[in-house]
């Protein structure tokens, strides 16, 4: 892995409101500014903003009904944040790994010297 | 899941004193051995520098680092991925935190990588019940593989 993920994708799903809208979008199938406010404890102008940074890193996808735009998550880009959400995860993990691993090689290399050097000195 | 918080947390035990654990995760040779390609800075307080990540071709993806905090052996701390030219702080950059706890003769080492909801967060109203979010996360994740198999016919 050589640095992280794509920030905006990160940013986008890293906002609890845009999260909890992706929820229910994907529960419902779809859903407009409207009917996303009605159901969250923000307003239509700020869901109609939460829905324009979805949609500009495709977690979103808008076609116009009427009178407002219906929304519907797009699976492969979310499948895809949560990949990277999972990935920064899986390389801690493995750092973890190494670090235990270089650590008790030095230690196991330290107490041997030691146990030399006492026995040198007996 | 962890992330929710904004957070990733590991914990290890290991058999080697603080003072050696201190030291691989402290010390830029050290640092090489288990994550980047090329370290370099000093393991200081306030000090800058860089940790490198080879590309192909060739080409080296430079990060920018400062350590934030060091206190031998118990804690050592970094922030990364700043803009360079950009004083490392909450918002620019991510928090790395390494704390480390004797335990007979191993040590239990935790760490903790912060800033992932800080960074690009403006708009957002970030006090909010985390109950519900975890709720809210755990049932978006709960629910990709059908939607993953749904994607697929």
């Amino acid at each position: 892995m050589s640095t992280l993920v794509d920030d905006d994708l990160w940013s986008a799903v890293g906002d609890p409101t845009r999260r909890r809208m992706i929820d229910l979008l994907l529960a419902d199938g779809d859903g407009t500014a409207t009917s996303l406010s009605e159901r969250l404890p923000v307003t239509r102008q700020a869901v109609a903003k939460h829905l324009a940074v979805l949609d500009r890193v495709g977690l979103v996808h808008a076609s116009t009904a009427g009178r407002e735009r219906r929304y519907r998550v797009d699976d492969e880009q979310l499948a895809r944040a949560v990949r990277q959400l999972n990935a920064v995860g899986s390389a801690w993990d493995s750092r973890m790994d190494r670090i235990k691993r270089i650590a008790e090689s030095i230690q196991r290399t330290n107490d041997e010297n030691t146990r030399r050097t006492d026995e040198k000195n007996e | 899941m962890d992330t929710e918080y904004g957070a990733i947390e590991r914990e290890i035990r290991i058999e080697a004193a603080p003072e050696v654990v201190f030291e691989v995760v402290s010390s830029p040779e050290h640092l090489k051995a288990w994550w980047p390609d090329e370290a370099e800075y000093a393991p200081i307080p306030g000090e800058s520098g860089r940790i490198g990540f080879h590309q192909d071709g060739g080409r080296v993806a430079w990060e920018q680092f400062t350590v934030v905090d060091a206190e031998p052996p118990r804690m050592f701390a970094f922030r990364w991925t700043h803009a360079e030219g950009e004083d490392a702080a909450p918002g620019n950059s991510f928090l790395v935190t390494f704390e480390l706890e004797p335990e007979g003769a191993g040590t239990v080492l935790r760490m903790t990588e912060t800033g992932f909801r800080e960074r690009g967060w403006s708009e957002a109203v970030v006090a909010q019940n985390y109950a519900e979010h975890v709720a809210g996360w755990d049932f978006f994740l709960s629910r990709l593989p059908a939607y993953a198999a749904k994607a697929a016919q």
